[in-house]
């Protein structure tokens, strides 16, 4: 069932990523956003995914917070806003409201969370798999880097070479060189 | 860019930056070599490595550790990743597996340090792209104080007396000497009003 913590940090998610949504100060936004974050990164270790919470809280909390902050900073931010949000168009926000309502209707139907393979029907035997073999296959202990490495390495090599095409893509489309 | 407040160089966030980025150097590259016993691997690691560059430029200038990075490396590294990976991948067929199959390198426990070499290969990569986004993106926009036409601050002869204690290994040491070590930095937005 749900922990303390649990309903807390979900509390805190969503009222982040609200708020994140309805500030009108970008600056605001932003740092809203970082905790934002942060929020999904402790959320990630508590249900037992330090490799994902790790990236979260590296990825989305730190360098995602500080690319955007370099963006505001040669762009312009309109001052005098502090603490405003932005004007709601209120047949979107119900239509919204429905949505998440249409999608909460489902979550029962959801395997509860370390559910065994009989009960959770999504994974079921493969990931007992992965935990059973990854060790007497790879010799590694890390179970995510042994499907990560070796059992999908062709996937993480794709991987590698898209963020080293995203790198390269992103310093040609604003044509900055590197040797400048 | 007039309209930018300017950011000076603060003695606490130096002196903060010069204590902590060792260690989360080290961190990274724990995080990035121990990926297979522990939580982590390359693209963590990557990430928390330039995060020590990211880091630096807050504390020293944004354009000033720009200078200070030899270019050479930073594509060293977004390049030689991937080719370390592709590398690894393919020397395999050499010693008679499969493309990938780093098992059959003739060292002792090749699963383990074929895959470490594999993340070594990708947090090259992610640290390069990392530090080259954020440089791409910041570089530039916060200029140092002198091209406003705007020294002369109260603070300023603190900064470069602390400056000048500080910067005997610090990155961009030899720009930081003379007038005033004063730059814009990301402090610089929660200043407040610049309208």
């Amino acid at each position: 069932m749900i922990t303390p913590i649990e309903a807390g940090l979900l509390v805190f998610i969503v009222a982040t990523a609200v708020m994140t949504a309805l500030l009108r100060d970008v600056l605001a936004a932003i740092i809203v956003f970082g905790g934002y974050s942060l929020g999904m990164a402790i959320l990630w270790i508590v249900l037992q995914a330090p490799d994902v919470g790790l990236t979260e809280a590296a990825v989305g909390a730190g360098v995602m917070t500080v690319l955007f902050l370099a963006t505001i900073a040669r762009t312009t931010r309109l001052t005098g806003l502090e603490a405003t949000t932005v004007d709601v168009n209120l047949p979107a926000a119900a239509l919204c409201v429905v949505f998440v309502l249409a999608v909460l209707t489902t979550v029962p139907a959801l395997p509860a969370v370390g559910a065994g393979p009989g009960e959770n029907p999504a994974f079921g035997e493969i990931s007992e798999y992965y935990v059973e073999e990854a060790y007497d296959d790879t010799h590694v202990e890390n179970v995510v880097t042994a499907v990560l490495v070796a059992y999908r390495g062709f996937d993480t090599f794709g991987e590698a070479t898209v963020v080293f095409a995203a790198g390269v893509g992103v310093l040609a489309v604003l044509r900055r060189g590197v040797f400048e | 860019m007039s309209s930018r407040r300017p950011y000076v160089e603060s003695p606490v966030i130096m002196a903060t930056v010069r204590l902590v980025a060792p260690f989360v150097l080290t961190y990274g590259i724990f995080v990035t070599l121990h990926g297979a016993s522990s939580p982590g691997g390359g693209f963590q690691g990557g990430v928390i490595a330039a995060a020590v560059i990211i880091m630096l430029s807050f504390a020293y200038g944004i354009d000033l550790t720009w200078e200070w990075i030899d270019k050479r490396v930073l594509v060293g590294l977004v390049g030689g990743g991937v080719a370390l990976f592709g590398a690894i991948a393919l020397g395999a067929v050499l010693f008679g597996g499969q493309f990938l199959e780093v098992g059959v390198y003739p060292i002792p426990e090749p699963d383990k340090y074929g895959i470490e070499l594999v993340e070594v290969g990708i947090g090259m990569t992610v640290a390069g792209v990392v530090t080259s986004l954020f440089f791409t993106l910041a570089r530039g926009a916060m200029p140092p104080v002198g091209e406003d036409g705007e020294s002369g601050r109260d603070d300023e002869g603190t900064a470069a007396t602390d400056g000048g204690t500080f910067s005997s290994e610090a990155p961009g040491s030899e720009e930081t000497g003379g007038d005033g070590p004063v730059r814009d930095g990301p402090d610089a937005p929660e200043g407040g009003d610049r309208a």
